[in-house]
């Protein structure tokens, strides 16, 4: 639990928008789309692990069942 | 010194925040929410640590675990409802925002409901 994985989605953000911006130039804009899409995706991951995780920490702390 | 981790944390967020958002504003929401969530992450041991000392001390003045349970869940579901509503909120959507804190002010009065009836019912008592 740190700061890594706040780089690796800052990292995954700079990355795709990058890429994003080579493939509109190389005129394919529905490859640049889906490019995003798929980072999008890959941090969801992230993220959703991560909230199942603060989720299930706040239930055991505040004896939500 | 764990205020310096946790600014340290918000600090470095924030500028990465700033470059991601005017490219992709969708990486920058999951963002601003993976700083929460680490922040948080951060503060819960000191939280349950507060929550040890307030049933030690409901024990000690034998006040019921029903209450100090309620609030506790009460507390709980301000908090998680208010984490989710500004997460929308900072993503623009105000209107889901509100929704959200609509639900959980549902959810709060309907874990008040067993008190109230107890106040009421203490209340018909004293009556004659």
């Amino acid at each position: 639990m740190g700061l890594d994985i706040l780089f690796k989605i800052a990292g995954v953000g700079i990355l795709i928008s990058v890429i994003h911006t080579a493939l509109k130039q190389a005129g394919k804009e529905d490859m640049a789309q889906l490019c995003t899409l798929a980072g999008f995706a890959i941090v969801l991951l992230w993220v959703v692990q991560l909230l199942s995780q603060l989720f299930t920490t706040v239930q055991s702390v505040f004896k939500l069942f | 010194m764990e205020i310096i981790q946790i600014i340290g944390v918000g600090f470095v967020a924030t500028l990465l925040i700033l470059v991601i958002r005017t490219r992709k504003p969708e990486i920058a929401v999951q963002l601003s929410l993976v700083t929460a969530i680490i922040i948080f992450m951060l503060i819960i041991d000191k939280i349950s640590m507060i929550i040890t000392l307030i049933q030690e001390l409901a024990d000690k003045a034998h006040v019921s675990q029903l209450y100090l349970n309620t609030i506790l869940k009460i507390i709980g579901i301000a908090y998680i409802t208010e984490f989710g509503a500004q997460v929308c909120r900072d993503a623009g959507e105000g209107s889901v925002a509100g929704k959200i804190e609509l639900a959980g002010k549902v959810f709060v009065l309907v874990l008040a409901i067993p008190i109230i009836a107890l106040v009421l019912e203490t209340i018909t008592k004293l009556l004659p």
